[in-house]
């Protein structure tokens, strides 16, 4: 693995039946980058993202996560990473800390280490006062709290979060923004942060990636792709790419 | 194995579970009620099949082929039916998957987690028995009663992940659940045909639940030699059975 690249995508590609969902992708992401992947619903951000965590078998070309083959070694990328999707549902009848436990013996982490992080993790996310409650009974923004604690339970060196800040309201956005900050900045966590939600991807990401029906549009730091497309806003940026995909 | 204890403490909290304990304790309450005063239809079968049997032996028909057989039949497929695919169906499948433990190896992990839940539901059930029975059924003997049963709670394990399987071979929830009701309830309808017809009591034998009753061919002479065979055997097509759903497992997607 080049210790320069924590991704690697090489002309990944996904056909379901005739339908082109992710169309020869390829793009790179550095060790500890807030890397952002913007488009519209349908775009194949989704599917892109679960190529490269083993749950999708791409149908062409490649790609590694921290040197791991995302075909040939599922597991071992899975090892080292985290993952919100977008859509998702907790078990009803666990609680939020019974849940977490379970997740991390899903990655063999022992008793006593699992049950240090899943504390920490309780009182990180404000969740303490309800650790113990079943999660049938979670708003969204304490389901996204819970689904981002077990996504951080194996402390990932890579995370895929994708729309994570859908179903959050401002102060709880805001929160989490600066949460993947730190993870970031202090612990040198690689994120993929996917979502069409421009305001957030702008404030995260030095670099990001477009997708549009299935294709990269554009790939390269948020500031010079402005600079290129002479827009001052993201959604001028993202609107100017389209048309260009366009025309 | 962690991970395979959470997941059974988990199941033994759910909802169906304690739907499933509810009926299991209506049946160890009712049956020696039903038992004193049998409707006349029951009774004349008894009568052709048994004679005047013991009625221990009586008891125990009545128990195994009556209650405990259609129990078989209806609980594991309740417990099954949350195996992959209702966590696929509800989301929860979407968190789980990315994980790094395989679909066939989670598939494992969650079928033997609800065999256990069956085999703790199935054991609570014979010791509530042991308790309420003596006195309330004519010639109840507590330990042959234990021994019929410990064989019979193996081919309850066996319909668990036989249920598991099918839902997961149909791949769809609703239908999964009543193809494994409809063979699960045509396994039970024969296993004692060999009981009624001797001729066909070598043929039986291949239905897994038929070994789970044999125990009433000889309640006088249970032994572990009698015990044995049928309990391993059972073992030996749960374990087959659960390497199948492993295979199978491997289509569903998150």
């Amino acid at each position: 693995m080049s210790a320069e690249v924590a991704i690697e995508v090489k002309e990944l590609g996904k056909r379901f039946g005739g339908v082109q969902a992710v169309d020869g992708v390829s793009f790179s992401i550095e060790p500890g980058e807030i890397f952002g992947f913007m488009g519209h619903n349908g775009a194949g951000k989704t599917t892109t993202l679960r190529m490269l965590l083993g749950l999708t078998r791409p149908t062409s070309g490649s790609a590694t996560v921290l040197g791991h083959d995302i075909v040939g070694a599922t597991l071992a990328v899975r090892r080292v990473s985290g993952y919100l999707p977008a859509s998702y549902a907790l078990p009803p009848d666990m609680s939020a800390r019974e849940f977490l436990h379970y997740v991390a013996a899903m990655f063999a982490i022992p008793r006593k280490v699992a049950a240090d992080r899943a504390e920490a993790l309780i009182e990180r996310f404000g969740l303490s006062a309800a650790a113990d409650r079943k999660l049938r009974g979670f708003s969204t923004g304490m389901t996204q709290k819970v689904g981002l604690a077990q996504a951080l339970i194996n402390e990932p060196r890579v995370l895929f979060l994708d729309e994570p800040t859908s179903g959050l309201d401002p102060l709880g956005r805001h929160e989490l923004l600066e949460h993947l900050r730190g993870l970031s900045r202090d612990h040198g966590v690689t994120i993929v942060f996917s979502s069409h939600i421009l305001s957030d991807v702008e404030t995260l990401c030095r670099r990001v990636a477009a997708l549009h029906h299935a294709r990269l549009i554009a790939c390269g730091e948020i500031a010079a792709l402005k600079r290129e497309h002479g827009v001052a806003t993201m959604d001028e940026l993202y609107l100017s790419l389209v048309r260009r995909q366009a025309a | 194995m962690r991970l395979a204890l959470l997941d059974y403490r988990a199941t033994l909290r759910e909802r169906k579970t304690w739907l499933a304990a509810a009926m299991l304790v209506y049946a160890v309450l009712a049956i020696p009620i039903l038992l004193e005063r049998p409707p006349e239809h029951v009774r004349e079968a008894i009568a052709a099949w048994f004679g005047d049997a013991d009625p221990f032996a009586v008891f125990m028909f009545v128990w195994i082929d009556l209650v405990m057989n259609k129990i078989v039949a209806f609980i594991p497929v309740i417990l099954a039916s949350g195996v992959l695919l209702r966590e696929r169906d509800t989301g929860v499948l979407a968190v789980l998957a990315a994980k790094p433990i395989s679909m066939s190896h989670y598939f494992v992990i969650r079928t033997l987690s609800v065999c256990a839940v069956m085999l703790t539901l199935h054991a609570a059930t014979q010791l509530v028995g042991v308790l309420w029975f003596p006195g309330r059924v004519a010639g109840f003997r507590p330990a042959t009663f234990l021994a019929a049963m410990s064989l019979h709670a193996f081919s309850a394990v066996f319909a668990t992940a036989f249920a598991a399987v099918v839902i997961v071979a149909v791949g769809r929830r609703g239908p999964g659940v009543l193809v494994a009701l409809m063979l699960l309830g045509l396994l039970v309808g024969l296993a004692l045909v060999g009981f009624y017809q001797p001729a066909w009591s070598a043929a039986t034998l291949v239905n897994p639940l038929t070994l789970g009753a044999l125990a009433m061919r000889d309640l006088a002479g249970l032994s572990a030699g009698t015990l044995l065979p049928p309990m391993l055997a059972l073992v030996g097509l749960t374990a087959l059975t659960i390497a199948i759903g492993a295979r199978l497992a491997r289509r569903v997607e998150a």
